[in-house]
């Protein structure tokens, strides 16, 4: 999965430990995918079997040395593999709120309609936060590198939209249905 | 009338009392809107969403001043629209609303600066002062370079920041826009959402109608509009 080239990737930049691979993933991705280190020490032990990482220990003052983990050779190829290669698997068209609508009264219509207005001002109200964070985003004078975090809350913008439109798609169907029954 | 009442009226920008607006189509009479009350405070950006046909740009147009309703009260910036003229409203109209339209309506002949200008020049004031106001308010929105351009040289996007400047000309209490962006790709969209929050992060009140929830994220507060009738107001907190 892709933590595992996320890691790679970090580690393409430069050499880190363990503690300095986390808050280089947390800078980079963090607002949209938390890990903990748990998650970390386990894909780098599963990276370093299949060669595409390695380590060096370090030693330290009264404590344990501790490793230093870099990207190796075949890791570099497959990294660069996995960049230039296209997602073939569409997003799963599986969604919580699509079992709810399975198993709603059919013969309670309006509570199904009550159900889409809630859902959609969720979707509105999350819509407007990710904008008050992008918002902010642009108007922060950063020396950090901040458009991949841009694209990722315009990606979540335009999720959204598709919700909203759908939901109303939804809406509109299901009274064209109860009207054609009267 | 008591203290806090006063208070409520000061930070108050527009009220709708059961405000509605019916038109005649043929035999037929359309309800286009009904029993809106609404109170828009000073400083708010209020975006109002509605899918096409619900009412939106009826409704602004009567917070604007363009339309009266034939039911309820319009009151702008303690102003009563009501029981006045039409003239007296046009008026009124001029000196505290901006607008900015979906296709914005700018002079062909004109360069950007003399179309932002145009409403005081209307006004009868002198061209060597509208043309500093006008550069200034040109440069505001991104166009410095654009000062002398004629709108078929102006992409969309300038073309809206034209209209945007030219609304704001006259120092409007409210700025309202229909649609913005409707006309634009989702980039330059962004660009002049941004511009528009810009605006109203330096206290200038918006209200901005459009079918388009994307749009709708950039205000503060967001009302929805059902056949007509306010559904849905929500308020966001900077939580
Ligand atoms: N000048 C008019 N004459 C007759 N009907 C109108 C007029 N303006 C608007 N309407 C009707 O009022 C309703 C709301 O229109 P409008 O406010 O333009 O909606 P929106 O801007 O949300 O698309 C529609 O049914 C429309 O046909
Ligand atoms: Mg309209």
């Amino acid at each position: 999965m892709s933590i595992k080239y996320a890691i790679l990737g970090i580690l393409a930049e430069r050499d880190l430990h363990g503690y300095e691979l986390k808050t280089n993933f947390d800078d980079k991705v963090g607002e949209f995918w938390s890990l903990n280190f748990g998650q970390i020490y386990s894909t780098l032990d599963r990276l370093e079997k299949d060669g595409l990482v390695t380590h060096d220990r370090q030693a330290q003052d009264k404590r344990p040395d501790r490793k230093i983990f870099s990207i190796t050779k075949k890791g570099r190829i497959i990294l660069t593999q996995w960049l230039s290669t296209p997602i073939s698997k569409v997003r799963a068209l599986r969604d919580e709120f699509f079992i709810k609508l399975v198993f709603m009264d059919k013969d309670n219509p309006a509570a199904v309609l009550d159900l889409i207005e809630k859902q959609k001002m969720l979707h509105l109200k999350h819509m407007n936060r990710l904008t008050r964070r992008k918002v902010a985003l642009k108007s922060k004078i950063c020396n950090r590198d901040t458009l991949p975090t841009e694209l990722l809350l315009d990606a979540g913008l335009f999720h959204a939209e598709a919700d909203i439109k759908w939901l109303t798609l939804c809406e509109t169907k299901i009274k064209t249905e109860i009207k054609r029954k009267e | 009338m008591d203290r806090s009442d006063e208070k409520t009226e000061e930070l108050t920008m527009i009220e709708l009392r059961h405000a509605g607006r019916k038109f005649r189509q043929g035999l037929r009479e359309v309800k286009a809107l009904s029993d809106v009350s609404l109170v828009i405070r000073k400083g708010e950006f209020l975006s109002i969403m509605g899918p096409s046909g619900s009412g939106k740009s009826t409704l602004l147009n009567l917070i604007g001043g363009l339309d009266r309703p034939t039911e309820g009260e319009v009151i702008l910036d303690g102003r009563p629209l009501h029981g006045i003229t039409d003239d007296q409203v046009t008026l009124l109209r001029r000196r505290h609303v901006g607008y900015v339209f979906q296709f914005f309506n700018l002079l062909p002949l004109l360069t950007a600066c003399e179309n932002v200008g145009l409403p005081l020049l209307l006004d009868g004031l002198p061209f060597s002062k509208v043309k500093q106001k006008a550069e200034a308010l040109l440069e505001k929105v991104g166009l410095a370079e654009r000062i002398e351009h004629r709108p078929d040289q102006l992409s969309g996007g300038e073309m809206q920041r034209v209209a945007i400047a030219r609304a704001l000309i006259a120092d409007p209490a409210v700025l309202l826009a229909d649609e913005p962006t409707g006309n634009l790709d989702s980039h330059t969209g962004e660009e002049i959402f941004l511009l528009l929050k810009s605006l109203n992060d330096r206290g200038q009140t918006i209200v901005m109608v459009t079918h388009d929830p994307k749009a709708a994220a950039y205000g503060s507060r967001i009302v929805t509009l059902k056949d007509g009738h306010p559904a849905q107001d929500i308020c966001i907190g900077e939580d």
